[in-house]
């Protein structure tokens, strides 16, 4: 059933097989098991996060909306290489809610539709990438 | 209906304690961080709300007593994500902070409330509210939830960090509040503080990444995230069972109020009326005594029966908010909200408009879009108030036998009550329609919802939200509902004419001056099949719905020929079943209440649409009135 998939975070594995299943943990120690996010056969591109499928994450790439809702929605977790995964549809198929940064957020469709999503890479590890950081900001945190 | 919508001065502390010179301490947080849960701890009974002079923020002020420190005033800012001046809550935040709200007193500490489930998130609000150089406490909550399952927060280093304390509390357990007392006792000196220079105000993004390097250099893991509310969000937004569930919620939620409140009202009913049988010897005859005891007093106690049936539910309403039931139950209304052009957003104002449309109006100001806010605004007076629930409950149970189906659970009363809901549900959402395709088009602003965990509502503050509602209620008797008793009394005494024996005495209630005002209107209503003491309830109840319940029993009271019978039954004696659903389906539609028409005169800063509204919703309750009055008529008459 799509909704238990749900409960764990998926990611992207290029080429996988069932078989390639296994136990991850996060940087903050939780646990996911990696599924295939692609189909054995064929590509599935994602660009957009109203194309994912329950169960389904990609990594956030940017949010083409309106200043004011983009603030807020990066305030809610929706920030840059965030991993953002589809937790569940509303009962009447729409709104969706996602799950980012521990939270579950309920987005309509054409607000999804307006979020730029890639692939979560596996050599990238999405929660990695958040943690270059910049000397400037460092320094000044001192 | 309420007093919730003036602003009261609130009374500094007279003596500071000598030890400190702090006298006001700002309660900062974002939504769903627990901080409600901690006012209510730190404040107890001692608690105002009122509006933030001029804008139309929520301002919850107390006096601190719940740590010992009465002679502080915490002030409770609205639950916000950021300090981004995009929405009026935060810009009041910000000046509030500052110093620079007027009305309020400049802050002399900050206690600011993080939930430490989701810690990494809550610290971009924590970034630009240490930046302003206050003294700031900043508190964990839910740390002994965060630690049962596998979360760690070192927060000495957390401390070092941010250059200010770090305490971890529960507010619901209220574990580590000893703190707070510690941190104000310590803020003897002000200058002692260093302001914090924060690197990143503003950008989100880079406060997304400073919160990311702070909660990894102290150490912080998140706790394992909890399946429970997952599965049960399996069920209660499953295709099929989540909207079935939703219905049997609400249903169940009216039959409970019916069938558990309604031998309640009718035990308190009983009392306040043997307490004015008890005075009654006590009060000379004549005039005084029947002014008080047929006047007002039996006009409040009209009113006063249905405390505790709305009570009970407003108590289901508590359950359900602080369960977070109440986000899912959004979500799953939204396609329904969608179809009429009204933002998803629009629905929890909605809701909260079952309960009062003053406050659910101030609510509206989370819609970011004008034209979405201001048809949200009105639509909202047709959500059925609890002041309808007087009038409805009078009268169902004057004309609707009660007849139980599906073996007794459900009640044919119950069903005239939901039909009664379902009806200002309706007249709502088809407004709404006509707006937005018309006069108040507009392109679609995001709906954008937090489904909270599931929690489980605190005694403590579901009993702090009655004794609140209560006393709103009662005070409401105590004013409006007395004077409008004490006026109808004596205008329906009057004038006095003489008898031939010389003696004084009041007219025939058709030929008092009230009589006369009925009967001067009663051609514009008869079609509705009201007589003219209905349409003196009418008139009154343009102040607030729930005048018309007294008005009727101050009416019946004063009419020697009716005066004997219990209200019901008077009503009986005078009104058709064609006319009493007729009545109903007039409060259904109707806009009688002064409380928000003044509301939505500030909300919208013109005279112009509350008018529009109230025209509107008037024209629309004789029409429906007119049509259910001769429908019933033709089918039972």
């Amino acid at each position: 059933m799509s909704v238990r998939r749900a409960n764990k975070i998926a990611i992207a594995v290029c080429g996988s097989s069932p078989s390639s299943r296994i136990l991850k943990y996060d940087h903050s120690g939780r646990s996911f098991r990696i599924l295939p996010f692609r189909q054995p056969m064929g590509v599935r591109r994602v660009s957009v996060l109203s194309e994912l499928k329950v169960g389904e994450s990609a990594v956030l790439v940017a949010l083409d909306l309106p200043d004011s809702v983009q603030n807020h929605l990066m305030h809610m977790g929706f920030v840059p290489n965030a991993l953002v995964t589809a937790l569940r549809r509303a009962p009447a198929g729409d709104p969706t809610v996602y799950f980012v940064d521990g939270m579950e957020i309920a987005l309509r469709h054409e607000t999804a539709e307006a979020i730029r999503v890639r692939e979560p890479q596996i050599d990238v590890a999405p929660a990695e990438s958040e943690y270059q950081e910049s000397p400037e900001l460092l320094e000044a945190a001192r | 209906m309420n007093a919730c919508c003036d602003t009261p001065a609130f009374a500094p502390p007279v003596a500071p304690s000598a030890a400190s010179i702090l006298k006001t301490v700002v309660l900062i947080g974002p939504p769903n961080s627990g901080k409600s849960t901690v006012f209510n701890r730190l404040t107890g009974l001692r608690q105002k709300v009122a509006n933030f002079p001029g804008v139309t923020v929520e301002q919850r002020m107390g006096l601190m007593a719940g740590v010992g420190r009465d002679d502080l005033t915490l002030i409770d800012l609205p639950g916000i994500y950021s300090l981004d001046p995009y929405s009026e809550d935060a810009r009041v935040s910000i000046n509030v902070l500052r110093g620079k709200m007027p009305g309020t007193p400049k802050p002399d500490a900050v206690l600011i409330v993080l939930d430490s489930l989701h810690l990494t998130r809550q610290l971009m609000l924590a970034a630009p509210v240490l930046a302003l150089g206050l003294p700031t406490l900043v508190l964990l909550n839910m740390s002994d939830l965060m630690e049962a399952r596998g979360g760690h927060i070192d927060s000495l280093k957390l401390a070092r960090e941010l250059g200010a304390p770090v305490a971890q509390i529960s507010a619901v357990h209220g574990t580590g509040f000893d703190a707070i007392p510690l941190f104000l006792n310590q803020q003897t000196d002000r200058s002692s503080t260093r302001p914090f220079v924060l690197p990143i105000v503003g950008n989100a993004a880079s406060a997304h990444s400073w919160a990311e390097q702070v909660s990894s250099r102290t150490g912080y893991r998140p706790p394992l995230s909890v399946e429970g509310t997952r599965k049960i969000d399996d069920i209660l937004l499953h295709r099929i069972w989540g909207p079935l569930l939703f219905l049997v919620v609400v249903v169940g939620v009216f039959e409970v109020v019916f069938s558990i409140g309604q031998p309640l009202s009718d035990g308190f009913g009983d009392i306040l009326a043997r307490m004015g049988s008890l005075v009654r010897p006590l009060l000379p005859a004549g005039w005084i005594q029947s002014l008080i005891l047929d006047g007002a007093w039996k006009g409040i106690c009209s009113v006063l029966v249905f405390l505790p049936q709305i009570l009970l539910l407003f108590l289901f309403i508590g359950i359900l908010e602080d369960s977070g039931y109440l986000a899912r139950a959004a979500l799953i209304a939204d396609r329904v909200m969608r179809t009429t052009g009204l933002n998803g957003k629009a629905f929890i104002p909605l809701l909260s408009a079952y309960a009062c449309a003053v406050p659910a109006i101030m609510a509206t100001r989370t819609i970011e879009n004008r034209r979405d806010r201001l048809a949200t605004i009105l639509v909202t007076p047709f959500m059925t108030c609890s002041a309808r629930l007087p009038v409805y409950m009078l009268l169902i149970a004057a004309f609707i036998p009660n007849i139980a189906f599906l073996h007794g659970f459900l009640g044919l009363r119950t069903i005239v009550m939901l039909g009664l809901y379902l009806a200002g549900f309706i007249g709502a959402m088809t407004t709404a329609w006509l707006l937005k395709s018309s006069i108040l088009k507009s392109s679609e602003t995001p709906f954008i919802l937090e489904l909270p965990q599931y929690r489980m509502p605190t005694l403590h503050s579901l009993a702090l939200r009655l004794i609140d509602r209560a006393r709103i209620f009662l005070r409401q008797a105590g004013t409006i509902i007395l004077c409008v008793t004490l006026a109808l009394w004596v205008l329906a005494h009057l004038p006095v004419i003489q008898l031939p024996g010389g003696a004084w005495t009041a007219p025939e209630l058709a030929d008092s001056v009230i009589g006369r005002l009925g009967h001067f209107i009663e051609p514009a209503i008869a079609p509705l099949g009201f007589n003219w003491k209905i349409g003196i309830g009418l008139l009154s109840s343009v102040l607030a719905r729930e005048v018309m319940v007294s008005t009727m029993g101050t009416l019946y009271g004063a009419d020697p020929a009716t005066q004997a019978m219990h209200l019901q039954t008077a009503l009986h004696h005078d009104m058709t079943l064609g006319g009493a659903l007729a009545l109903m389906i007039f409060f259904a539609f109707a806009m009688q209440c002064t409380s928000t028409m003044a509301v939505v005169r500030r909300e919208t800063n013109s005279w112009k649409w509350p008018a529009v509204q109230f025209l509107y919703m008037l024209v629309l309750a004789w029409v429906a009135a007119f049509v259910v009055n001769h429908v019933v008529m033709a089918i039972w008459g």
